[in-house]
């Protein structure tokens, strides 16, 4: 039982450790709106967060269409994201 | 001369008339509808080399097919066609359906990846994990749910300089092996098994997952997740048993352009504590009892130096993993394990991956004082299209 406690206060305390991490280094980049940003960098900020993020040119423009709708679901993304990043994948590919 | 003229103009007003008309035809034969069907999906092979046996594994293939019937109607199933033990298994991963109720919320039917921590939802397709295997608890004898069959809405929000997105849902819900059930092991009692297709009892499990993106690139976001339920069976000194789920995940992704490319870090720790009850052990005679809390987590990090010039080393990735597994100290199922992974993957493309990675599991046994350690080797091929 003791293992397991103290396996758990490990857990808690490293990502707590890496939570504090990424606030230190994060704080010193740009605090930029989220609702200003372009498609571009949307897609490069949001598409690589679960995979690898796909090049303009994999998808035709309707099959952009059905896969943002299944990312859309699946990632949780805010709509307005999703609009941007599809006009800026039609508009690359 | 001016009738010839006109004559002319006509005729090839005429063809080109005709030219526009075929035009039309043409280019409406390959205009979509609304309604739209993607077939997609991913396959993978491998060898493995564990417990001094070494075998060729996969030639399973999960084919992914959408149907977007308007903008705002989605249907998504998954299949896993895989060989075991001399035999061709069918399973459905998912199969549910989405209607986008507004712009923030969306309210999906069926059966679904569940948004507990984000393994089982984000991560678990195999062109997806950077490791070749699953963590401990996250595969096989998983602490904590994958997948169930229920109502949910979801969405997600852009807040002024992050984003926050949630999920609710109802579900059947876990069940209790409490020990009876012929069909399952009795030294499991305590156990919960996650597949309950049709509820054994009226209690639904209830959950949910809040994400929080504090910063505006998105790089980091923080998870939390629950769900509630009985999980006994109805009418047996079970039915008010009950288990609480919990899960925190982290995941923070970032291109590091002084190193040159993206770092990507991703954890998970899951709990279940499932109500004290008492347990008939046959080899007693004698019902027994214990403390019912199993937990596990993973850490996992990964760097692709993404962004130097050279064509090899851009698609070299670097991984490392730790998990641990517990299950409780008194169970008959008892069983406290840990799990480091290092890997090194090669990108064929965005989602086509060569993965090599070494694995070594430590187990302890409390009941029979038993300890083991079990090496692997993996070498996968995951492709997606
Ligand atoms: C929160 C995690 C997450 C984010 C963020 C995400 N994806 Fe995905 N994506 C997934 C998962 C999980 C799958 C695999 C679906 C499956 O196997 O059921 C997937 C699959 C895909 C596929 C394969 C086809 C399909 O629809 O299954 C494409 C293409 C894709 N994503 C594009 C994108 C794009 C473009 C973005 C950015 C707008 C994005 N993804 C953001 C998790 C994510």
């Amino acid at each position: 039982m003791n293992f397991y406690k103290n396996r758990n206060v490990y857990a808690f305390l490293s990502i707590l450790l890496f939570v504090a991490s990424f606030f230190v280094i994060e704080s010193c980049s740009s605090k930029k709106l989220v609702a200003e940003k372009p498609g571009a960098l949307l897609w490069g900020e949001n598409c690589i967060r679960c995979h690898n993020a796909p090049s303009p040119s994999a998808f035709s423009d309707v099959q952009w269409e059905t896969i943002a709708m299944h990312m859309k679901v699946r990632a949780n993304l805010p709509e307005d994201d999703i609009i941007k990043i599809v006009e800026f994948l039609k508009m690359a590919n | 001369m001016k009738r010839i003229v006109i004559i002319i103009l006509f005729m090839l007003g005429n063809l080109f008339a005709q030219d526009i008309e075929t035009l039309t035809k043409k280019v409406n034969t390959v205009i979509p509808g609304q309604s739209r069907f993607l077939l997609r999906g991913y396959a993978h092979s491998g060898l493995e080399l564990i417990e001094g046996k070494t075998s060729f594994v996969g030639g399973s293939f999960n084919p992914i097919f959408l149907w977007q019937q308007s903008t705002k109607l989605l249907f998504e199933a998954e299949l896993e066609l895989e060989l075991e033990d001399a035999k061709t298994y069918l399973a459905l991963e998912y199969a549910n359906m989405s209607y986008f109720l507004s712009k923030y919320l969306s309210l999906r039917l069926g059966y679904f990846l569940l948004p507990f921590g984000t393994f089982g939802e984000r991560l678990h397709p195999r062109w997806i994990n950077r490791m070749p295997s699953t963590p401990l608890g996250f595969g096989h004898d998983p602490v904590g749910p994958i997948r169930d069959m229920g109502v949910e809405i979801r969405g997600g929000h852009n807040l002024r300089t992050g984003k926050i997105n949630y999920a609710l849902y109802i579900t059947n819900g876990p069940r209790l092996n409490d020990g009876s059930d012929p069909e399952l092991e009795t030294e499991e009692a305590g156990m919960l098994i996650y597949k309950n297709y049709s509820d054994n009892n009226t209690n639904k499990a209830v959950g949910g997952r809040i994400g929080l993106l504090p910063f505006s690139n998105s790089s980091l976001e923080i998870g939390i997740s629950g769900q509630y339920a009985k999980v006994g069976d109805t009418g047996t000194r079970y039915k008010n048993t009950a288990a609480l789920l919990s899960a925190v995940d982290v995941s923070y992704v970032r291109n590091i352009l002084f190193f040159k490319g993206v770092l990507d870090i991703k954890g998970q720790f899951n709990r279940v504590t499932v109500d004290n009850a008492d347990y008939y052990s046959n080899k007693d005679s004698a019902y027994y009892s214990f403390k019912n809390i199993s937990g596990s987590y993973y850490m996992q990090a990964s760097f692709r130096p993404a962004y130097v010039y050279n064509a090899f080393f851009k698609n070299i990735e670097f991984v490392g993993r730790y998990s641990s597994l517990s299950f409780p100290g008194n169970a008959l199922w008892n069983s406290e394990q840990t799990q480091w992974a290092a890997g090194i993957n090669y990108w064929l493309d965005w989602r086509t991956v060569l993965k090599i990675a070494y694995q070594v599991t430590e187990r302890k046994n409390n009941t029979d004082k038993t300890a083991s350690e079990n090496n692997a080797v993996f070498i996968h091929w995951a492709f997606g299209f």
